[in-house]
């Protein structure tokens, strides 16, 4: 009924070049390019983007779409951080997916240890407050979704608690509307049960 | 005194488990109307690559159209949305997610992307007649005079309406907007949740006269939707909708509608696809009381830009034959949609086909992401080329058509 539709001057070299730079994966960024760009981002994300200040975020390990998506944000006033916001400003497009293509391909560390308490209550209230519905099962993230296992503790908290007030920028909605419901105390403990996770499964 | 300590009592024991317990509080919008037995499913709806994808990466090779249409990248604006054309050759493209309004001008031979408007929330709607540009963002009409002669420098906006989204609802916030052939703006204010039973203004199609700002019902129980136009003979408004999530995998069918007479209703919250009660609000009304689907587009396809070819360019049977960008679906298990449809409409205006026309976007239906490109909205260009939008890539496409020469097969 169809046939193909013909590429603009498509020959088999052509297609052979297109096929050799992307194989499988969605970006075509490049991971040297963003890791050499990454210089001024460490100095706080930490070495690699697995941070050390439990204020500031990871950036390892990420999916790559939850990096560029967050950085498109700071850059267009989205998202506001008197600290973040002017290093997104001078970024292209091209500059953040580059550095998400980095920052995804570096593993993430931490060294956060989850209180026996918090570690037993952890998995039911992720479960009961959806968090693995987009965080995925073990919480590492999902597309635009960001990571939040081994995210720094200090830092979930403050997001959580800035979604549930509704002062954090919120993209879809749906991260204010998931913490609408949390109280306080199921916060302390989410963040203290989400930083400490690793690559373990969520029981 | 006695009384009063009782009620003290009951206070103290009260405020406990009021602060722990808040039985009235709404599930998440996007697990709003979901059954129990869907309690562990992993759907979740897809979101755009904001900084845009490489045009290297765009997989232009799978893409499907009939014989002798072409299909080629034409400009990349990030979050490409809705799509109109200015009399002086602008095309304007909106955001949904990015906040910004862009303006795609040719200069020399060569297209230049400005961005027009910024900070902007959920710009989705943009129309534009007699000079000036209309933006339907999330509360607000507002419109920018004269708009092509100062691009470089663009007005403030005034205000046509606001109050749009009485109640700040979570779901779907975002504008479509139309201009009908009386000169009003027609646009969708759509319902607050994905079931439920909206209040007066929400789940309708709205009209304003942006001279007098006089606001009008048009069309009500229409659920969401995202793309609207009117037809090139009859001038009746034809519309896409959105139906309801959470009812499995093959119902309810999205909609395209027409509406005959001002204040029709289309079904919503009650009885969706023309036939099929709505299982918690369904008994409140029977299908019957209202106008059915013109077409069903299938379940969870998400309908968004729909267009009458009104162009010389392509075959001759295509003039006034509608097209539907469908978005593509996330709540269902076996993802469809991702395609542009054809909908040919027979000499009574009834619907006598419907079938692909620009497919190959969807690449794995069970995959996670499961497409490669996602259409929104459709333009019709002078030169009856059609530019089609890409949101989840922030990228413009062109389809043209040049008879083939020689058909080597039939």
């Amino acid at each position: 009924m169809f046939s193909f539709l013909k590429l603009r001057n498509a020959t088999p070299s052509i297609l052979g070049v297109v096929f050799i730079l992307f194989p499988a994966s969605h970006y075509a960024a490049n991971i040297e390019a963003g890791k050499a760009k990454a210089q001024s981002c460490v100095a706080c994300h930490g070495p690699a983007g697995n941070s050390v200040n439990p204020e500031y975020p990871s950036l390892s390990g990420q999916p790559a779409q939850a990096i560029s998506t967050a950085l498109f944000r700071f850059r267009e006033g989205n998202r506001k951080n008197p600290i973040m916001s002017p290093f997104a400003a001078d970024l292209s497009n091209a500059d953040m997916n580059n550095l998400a293509a980095y920052f995804a391909s570096e593993k993430r560390t931490t060294a956060h240890v989850t209180s026996p308490q918090n570690l037993s209550l952890g998995p039911e209230l992720a479960n009961k407050y959806n968090c693995t519905q987009c965080h995925g099962p073990n919480l590492q993230g999902l597309q635009h979704i960001p990571r939040v296992a081994g995210q720094q503790h200090q830092y979930l908290i403050t997001q959580l608690r800035g979604f549930k007030a509704q002062t954090r920028s919120d993209m879809d909605g749906n991260m204010s509307s998931a913490a609408a419901n949390l109280t306080d105390n199921d916060i302390i403990i989410l963040s203290d049960y989400i930083a400490g996770l690793a690559e373990k499964p969520a029981p | 005194m006695k009384r009063k300590i009782i009620s003290t009592l009951i206070m103290a024991l009260a405020i406990p488990a009021f602060a722990q317990q808040k039985p009235d509080e709404p599930p998440p919008r996007w697990l709003q109307g979901r059954s129990e037995a869907d309690a562990k499913s992993t759907l979740h709806p897809f979101n755009p690559k904001l900084t845009g994808a490489d045009i290297s990466e765009l997989k232009m090779s799978k893409l499907k159209l009939p014989p002798g249409f072409n299909i080629d990248v034409w400009a990349e604006v990030p979050n490409a949305r809705s799509l109109v054309r200015g009399s002086k050759g602008t095309i304007f493209v909106s955001n949904l997610a990015a906040n910004d309004v862009y303006a795609i001008v040719e200069k020399d031979g060569k297209r230049e992307v400005k961005k027009i408007l910024k900070g902007q929330t959920a710009p989705n709607g943009i129309a534009f007649m007699d000079g000036t540009l209309y933006v339907a963002e999330r509360t607000q009409i507002k419109k920018y005079e004269n708009i092509e002669d100062r691009l470089d420098n663009p007005p403030e906006g005034i205000l046509v309406v606001d109050g749009l989204d009485p109640t700040n609802g979570p779901g779907h916030f975002w504008k479509y907007l139309a201009v009908g052939p009386d000169k009003k703006l027609y646009f969708n204010i759509g319902s607050p949740q994905n079931i439920t039973i909206p209040n007066y203004v929400q789940a309708t199609i709205m009209r304003v006269d942006p001279k007098n700002g006089r606001l009008e019902r048009y069309a009500e129980g229409v659920r969401n939707t995202v793309g609207m136009d009117f037809h090139p003979v009859t001038k009746k408004l034809w519309f896409t909708e959105h139906g309801r999530d959470w009812m499995g995998d093959d119902k309810p069918s999205d909609e395209l509608n027409v509406v005959s007479k001002q204040g029709e209703n289309f079904g919503y919250p009650f009885c969706h696809q023309g036939d099929i009660p709505d299982p918690q609000y369904g008994k409140y009304a029977s299908c019957d009381q209202f106008t059915p689907p013109a077409l069903n587009l299938g379940a969870h396809v998400a309908p968004l830009g729909m267009h009458f070819y009104t162009g010389k360019q392509f075959p001759a049977e295509y003039k006034n034959s509608l097209f539907i960008a469908r978005h593509g679906s996330w709540n269902r298990n076996t993802k469809q949609g991702y395609d542009v449809m054809r909908v040919t409409l027979d000499g009574k205006g009834k619907v006598a086909k419907y079938e692909p026309f620009l497919t190959g976007f969807l690449e794995n239906e069970t995959g996670d992401p499961p497409m490669w490109g996602r259409p929104v909205d459709l333009l019709v260009m002078p030169d009856g080329s059609m530019l089609v939008s890409d949101d989840y890539n922030g990228i413009i496409y062109r389809v043209t058509y040049k008879k083939p020469l020689m058909t080597a097969s039939k």
